[in-house]
């Protein structure tokens, strides 16, 4: 568990003994999940992050509202020729990634997500995917849309925002989660888990080369090139809505030397 | 490579003042060449430059670029990008080699990557020259243009007043 929980629990038992409401107090725990593909110093890699989400005492977590990933420092974002076209989010919301080019695509996931409601509660969304859209104030902007099936039967746009960093300060991938609705007027339903990679690995990109469409691999963020002690740190902080947030950490270690 | 004209640039027009010198001590005489020097006024031009430039070499999170400029001035140019993205900017060195001389600026810029191109805007100094622009300078000039993510091609403008 990470330390941030331990104190919210801690500050949480400290203010129910001295008789106030923990109104901040953590509710869920959250383990985080980080890889680069490959792990190695300065090469393009493809960033794997995931988390599982736990409720207190084993119940359905409280539904995710955002989450902002903290990268480490040093990754190199110039070198990358991922999401060369834009995609339009009103374009995907309309026609689903049929709207969008095949430059935009960034990356892929899938999720669990728990309903709120029947025995069989758990539900894969399978297909999630993450593509550039408009930049705003300079920053990259990444879309995501998840393609609910039954009973998540929706099609759910939302973003987050890239602030790069440079090879001193780490970047941060900021990211509004909607409401998923479980049914018409029904309650929200709550993510378990997920996983989810920015960077080339399963993506083809096309372009015109003397008048032909010629295929090819994007090239990914950039390892930092060199590894500090414990590994590539990442954090991750989820805000739920209850009203608690959870800070979680994940080390990428040092690749091994040859 | 940018040093390398740089210093050619330097020696060619060393090489024409001592043969100006030389020159102004035989043919005037002792008495006119003893005449206090005539002070050059200084002249401003209106600066409207563009730049083609194709990537020679980059190193973590510079840039370095070689091209050709064109507008009020032509000639050779080269500029070494830093993109220093936790601020969302760029800080450029850039150097043009027109025909008798040189000019050196520094600039900054913000920095935002828009689909194919990352684009960039902000202002530019001109700190030195050498040769005919000897002289040279100027302050906030506007300093625009868009890297080609896919081949890291630059197209810059750079645009104001110039004193030379």
């Amino acid at each position: 568990m990470a330390i941030s929980a331990r104190l919210a629990i801690l500050g949480a038992a400290l203010l129910a003994l001295a008789g106030l409401p923990a109104t901040a107090g953590a509710a869920e725990t959250v383990t985080l999940h980080t890889s680069f593909s490959p792990d190695r110093l300065g090469a393009s890699t493809t960033i794997g992050f995931g988390f599982d989400i736990a409720g207190s005492s084993g119940g359905v977590p409280s539904p995710l509202e955002s989450v902002s990933l903290h990268l480490p420092a040093g990754i190199n974002y110039l070198s990358t020729t991922l999401g060369l076209a834009i995609c339009q989010p009103a374009a995907l919301a309309a026609d689903g990634l049929a709207g969008c080019p095949p430059n935009s695509r960034l990356g892929q996931g899938s999720a669990y997500v728990e309903v709120p409601f029947g025995l069989s509660t758990g539900r894969e969304i399978p297909d999630i995917q993450a593509l550039m859209g408009p930049p705003h104030d300079g920053n990259i902007v990444v879309l995501f849309y998840a393609n609910g099936q039954e009973p998540v039967d929706a099609q759910i746009v939302f973003q987050g925002e890239l602030i790069a960093g440079s090879q001193t300060l780490g970047g941060s991938l900021t990211m509004a989660v909607p409401l998923i609705p479980s049914v018409a007027g029904g309650p929200p339903v709550s993510i378990v888990r997920v996983n989810a990679t920015i960077g080339p690995a399963g993506l083809t990109y096309y372009e015109r080369v003397h008048g032909r469409t010629v295929s090819f691999h994007p090239i990914g963020v950039s390892v930092p090139q060199r590894c500090p002690r414990g590994g590539f740190a990442f954090s991750g902080q989820f805000s739920f809505q209850d009203g608690t947030s959870v800070i979680a950490r994940s080390n990428v270690p040092c690749p091994r030397r040859r | 490579m940018s040093r390398r004209s740089g210093s050619a640039a330097a020696q060619m027009v060393c090489a024409c003042i001592s043969i100006c010198v030389l020159a102004g001590g035989g043919l005037l005489g002792s008495a006119q060449a003893a005449a206090a020097p005539v002070a050059r006024s200084a002249r401003t031009l209106s600066l409207s430059e563009t730049g083609h430039l194709h990537l020679t070499s980059k190193h973590g999170f510079t840039l370095n670029e070689q091209g050709s400029a064109s507008g009020t001035i032509r000639g050779t140019i080269y500029i070494h990008l830093h993109i220093a993205n936790n601020h969302g900017g760029v800080t450029a060195e850039v150097n043009i080699y027109p025909q008798g001389g040189s000019l050196t600026g520094y600039g900054s810029a913000s920095y935002a990557v828009d689909g194919a191109e990352a684009v960039f805007s902000g202002k530019l100094s001109i700190t030195r020259g050498t040769g005919s622009y000897a002289n040279a300078h100027a302050s906030s000039l506007k300093f625009t243009g868009a890297i080609l993510r896919r081949t890291d091609a630059v197209t810059v403008q750079l645009s104001g007043s110039l004193s030379v």
